[in-house]
């Protein structure tokens, strides 16, 4: 077992796991050598071996506390040359600790992969998406890479085998308790179109401004971090940005947010952006398509009733 | 008494870096250093805590030779002591290479019982700082913390993660990444400040630490660095707010979007 070569893939999301097989699949071309997914039951395994890996490692974990798995898996990945974690925030703390135990490079949320030269380079960005860049690492190289950044493969001709494994997890830490996140049945990154509140809104109770041009719109309505992690007016699932949500809608209306950085990181791939600021030096003008100067107050009924349901 | 030690990185200002539109390369000479944000909610937790139920709260980074500019700033937050360790190898450092750095370091100036670190820094943000000095001191880790209670040895903690809050605990030694809403960092006042320079600092030098040439080099080495340019329309109305509208009205209608 321990002298596997390859590349080996794992996410707890299922989802995602399956996502990482596009660009595994992808880098077996290119090497030549066989794709392993770890999976956490035997239906995400049968799931991975339909769609493109040649071997499933079902992970028979006491705990299955995917964080503590790190001494195991670095123990089963023995020879790899890549090593794709899915980018979760267990799936982050578990990269880290196989690269650590492995004295590998990982490369944090990659948006790309390729194979030159014998090393894997990985982009990603850096001073919260200022600036993109190109790692490159040796093997065995890990990289983590988010959800939604590769489209799951087609199923396969020919199923991969699936194998079970004893896997000891880390017992020094108790989990106690788990509370789902109330979700409020809304996933903003699947929304067409979004109107984005930022701190240029002086209470909760104004909110329905944006609810409504969103309505009319049939969109949905995100925020800034402030307004959610600060202020509590919206759910923190709702908010944009490096440390929230990516979202890729046709339209991002911009109301009363500056446009940092850190928050347009999340909302730069959309399609169209359109900004409503007071400020005219607001960086989220330079950001937009479309734009207007000007109160939002004055602006947003205005536009609500100047659009036709 | 718990013995904290916090690891805190001294980064660049990310609003003060400008993107050259020629080259796309990146103009840092304006850009400041500070300490970065979420290693202040760390050093802010730990400080509070100690401030509350006594103990100790020590400091450590390890960057270029201008991480020294940090001591006064991280000395006036509710730190007793500060180690630094400045060297040119920062500057390529990836995150194996600093993990072995603090972990060396740590080993020298250890044991604590509790390591806290931010959840990732503002420019590079791995997120790979606490489980991989974990890992490599053989401690259990838990990350992305956004609530911590420490009662003698034992730490309670609430993760928040995508989907769930978790509820976990841990029995100390262990490092503990945190998120940014944990607490608000304090904003250090003169007297803070005035206090700093009395505070001891001790510089560790790298060559001390037993690291082998081979244990400095990144493992995952930065080939190229692009600043992100976006090319947008950029046509911003002015009008009053009735005209402004109708023209972006219009523009919406010819993107086909309402
Ligand atoms: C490490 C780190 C990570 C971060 N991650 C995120 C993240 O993931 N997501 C995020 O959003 N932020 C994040 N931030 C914070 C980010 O840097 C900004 O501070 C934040 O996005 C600003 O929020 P805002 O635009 O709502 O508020 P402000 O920057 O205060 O902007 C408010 C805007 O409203 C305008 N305005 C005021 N009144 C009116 C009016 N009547 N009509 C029209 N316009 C008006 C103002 O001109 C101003 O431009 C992060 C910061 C750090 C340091």
């Amino acid at each position: 077992m321990t002298n596997m070569t390859g590349i080996f893939i794992f996410s707890e999301d299922r989802a995602l796991a399956k996502q990482l097989l596009t660009p595994a699949l992808e880098l077996k071309q290119a090497l030549g050598q066989p794709v392993t997914a770890l999976a956490l039951d035997g239906e995400a395994a049968a799931e991975l071996a339909g769609h493109g890996a040649d071997k499933v490692l079902v992970l028979q974990s006491a705990s299955g506390w995917v964080e503590g798995l790190g001494d195991a898996v670095a123990g089963l990945v023995g020879e790899a040359s890549v090593i794709l974690i899915g980018g979760t925030q267990r799936g982050k703390h578990l990269a880290a600790h196989v690269a650590a135990r492995l004295d590998a490079g990982l490369t944090t949320d990659a948006k790309s992969l390729k194979i030159e030269a014998g090393k894997l380079v990985a982009s990603r960005i850096l001073y919260a998406g200022l600036a993109v860049c190109e790692e490159e690492q040796s093997f065995p190289a890990v990289a983590t890479v988010p959800a939604r950044t590769f489209p799951a493969p087609a199923a396969a001709a020919a199923a991969g085998t699936v194998e079970s494994v004893p896997t000891a997890a880390d017992g020094r830490i108790a989990v106690t308790g788990v509370t789902p996140v109330d979700k409020s049945g809304v996933d903003i990154s699947s929304a067409n179109k979004l109107v984005s509140v930022g701190r240029g809104f002086r209470s909760k109770d104004d909110l329905h401004l944006a609810v409504e041009l969103a309505g009319k719109l049939k969109g949905e309505v995100s925020c800034t971090r402030g307004i959610a992690e600060d202020e509590h007016w919206l759910p923190i699932e709702r908010y944009i940005g490096i440390s929230g949500q990516i979202v890729k809608p046709d339209l991002y209306l911009a109301v009363g947010l500056s446009g940092q950085v850190q928050h347009m990181v999340g909302a730069r791939e959309s399609k169209i952006i359109v900004a409503i600021n007071s400020d005219e030096r607001a960086p989220i003008f330079e950001a937009a398509d479309y734009g207007i100067v000007g109160d939002l107050y004055a602006v947003l009924p205005l536009l609500t009733a100047a659009i036709n349901a | 008494m718990p013995k904290f030690l916090v690891l805190y990185k001294w980064t660049l200002d990310e609003q003060d870096i400008k993107v050259k539109s020629d080259d796309l390369s990146l103009d840092a000479s304006r850009a400041k250093g500070k300490i970065s944000d979420f290693d202040r909610n760390a050093i802010e937790e730990a400080a509070a805590i100690v401030e509350k139920q006594g103990g100790s709260v020590e400091a450590l980074s390890y960057g270029t030779p201008t991480v020294k500019q940090s001591l006064k700033d991280v000395l006036s937050r509710g730190v007793d002591k500060a180690y630094w360790i400045g060297d040119a190898s920062a500057e390529t450092a990836d995150a194996a290479v600093t993990a072995k750095v603090l972990a060396a370091a740590i080993r020298k100036i250890g044991p604590y019982d509790f390591i806290l670190t931010g959840e990732g820094s503002s420019d590079q943000f791995n997120q790979q700082t606490a489980p991989r000095l974990a890992a490599l001191l053989g401690l259990p880790c838990l990350s992305f913390v956004h609530k911590l209670e420490v009662d003698g040895a034992k730490a309670s903690v609430a993760r928040k993660l995508a989907d769930c809050t978790e509820l976990a605990t841990v029995t100390g030694p262990a490092v503990i990444s945190v998120l940014s809403d944990i607490n608000k960092p304090r904003i250090p006042g003169l007297k803070q400040v005035l206090g700093a320079a009395k505070k001891p600092s001790e510089e560790i030098a790298l060559g001390s630490l037993g690291l082998a040439a081979e244990d400095l080099q990144p493992k995952a080495s930065r080939r190229s660095v692009k600043g992100f340019v976006m090319t947008r329309k950029n046509v911003i109305y002015k009008d009053a707010p009735a005209d402004a509208v109708a023209k972006l009205v219009s523009s919406l209608a010819g993107e086909g979007l309402i």
